[in-house]
């Protein structure tokens, strides 16, 4: 048992107004059994050891991340489709009750989404999150050709503007040298390896619903923790600053709010 | 991503392998500086084994096309398909940089 009032906590936020998902395990290969146990009972949900076969219909699952999974290989993969449906990093110091608490909360912002994914950016940079949110959308609304290449690279470049211009405040590559690039390579490795940066939080809601044709639409908004920036005219005569150009131009719909610290897209599914 | 570099008669010629994104900054800047330091005078990238490519992978192969024009040599992109091939022609690529089948 770890605390009664994060126990509260977690019961009385996992199930807010306009739920979307009653999860009933807590996947984490990445945390030894008795920690993922005791996050499990604090949080009210089953322990789940690997996730079980999708054609057998189980209900949902939420995946904690570390950072400490295998980069690639089937078990890895295997923990980005169904019944998995949020992937959350703990907050640091787990073993206390203020993260539980955290967690928790992140746990009742997933529960109001159909997919929802709360991580470092440290984490979140090693994980090639587009094509991991793609396989998980694709697991449920099978996606081809062009569409899912387009759906693929504006997740991928949401998710990169959040970490690397947001989060680690890194600027784009205005000039075409050699020796921009090498500014942007050195303050990407720097700003990666800065604590305060790296700690920094990617989260991204996802909710699927019928349009107006029936149709399923995907309303996708990535958070992020960084400073921001002000939506204006877009150049691309540098070597960076097409990629919300391309997002625009695949989407079905793209909002910029919160400073620029949140991008809402649509894409028909 | 990863590359090889094959050196022919009148031209080198560079195969790019996987998925070209912000994160291979690293990957093209010793690209570049191979590229650079050859003799040939024609430097094709072959992206025909290139699955996909991002909006910073777009801007650092423009970087390379920028620096080959500085070492006063000819650079073509060749043989993209798919998403890679998708990605050039939304982005007007073909206005910068040649661009053969």
């Amino acid at each position: 048992m770890i605390d009664g009032t994060a126990q509260h906590m977690a019961q009385d936020t996992a199930r807010p107004t306009g739920c979307r998902i009653h999860f009933a395990g807590l996947l984490a290969p990445g945390l030894p059994a008795e920690q993922r146990n005791e996050l499990a009972q604090a949080l009210r949900l089953s322990p789940t050891a690997a996730p079980p076969c999708p054609e057998d219909r189980p209900a949902p699952l939420v995946a904690l991340l570390t950072g400490s999974e295998a980069g690639t290989g089937p078990d890895l993969d295997a923990l980005w489709l169904p019944p998995v449906a949020a992937w959350i990093e703990p907050p640091a110091g787990t073993a206390l009750s203020e993260p539980v608490i955290q967690l928790a909360e992140m746990l009742a912002e997933a529960a109001g989404n159909d997919l929802y994914l709360n991580l470092t950016t440290a984490t979140a940079h090693d994980l090639q999150l587009g094509g991991r949110l793609l396989a998980a959308l694709n697991a449920r609304h099978p996606l081809t050709g062009d569409h899912r290449d387009d759906v693929e690279l504006a997740l991928h470049e949401a998710v990169s503007n959040a970490l690397v211009h947001g989060n680690l405040g890194v600027a784009g590559m205005k000039e075409l040298s050699a020796r921009e690039l090498e500014r942007f390579s050195r303050d990407l490795g720097a700003r990666l390896a800065d604590p305060a940066l790296a700690a920094r939080r990617i989260a991204i809601a996802i909710r699927i619903d019928p349009a107006e044709d029936n149709r399923p639409l995907a309303t996708v908004e990535i958070s992020d923790e960084g400073a921001g920036f002000t939506p204006g005219p877009r150049t691309s005569t540098g070597a960076s600053g097409r990629g919300l150009d391309l997002i625009a131009g695949i989407s079905a719909g793209l909002e910029i709010e919160d400073g620029g610290r949140r991008i809402r897209m649509r894409f028909r599914l | 991503m990863d590359y090889g570099i094959e050196v022919r008669d009148q031209e080198a010629v560079i195969r790019l392998r996987g998925r070209l994104t912000f994160n291979d900054h690293a990957k093209l800047r010793i690209l570049i500086g191979e590229m650079g330091q050859n003799k040939l005078k024609r430097q094709v990238l072959d992206l025909s084994s290139l699955e996909f490519v991002d909006s910073a992978g777009i801007g650092m192969l423009l970087i390379a096309r920028e620096e080959m024009d500085r070492a006063a040599k000819q650079f073509v992109l060749r043989g993209a398909t798919g998403q890679v091939k998708r990605v050039l022609t939304v982005a007007q690529i073909a206005k910068i940089v040649p661009i053969e089948d």
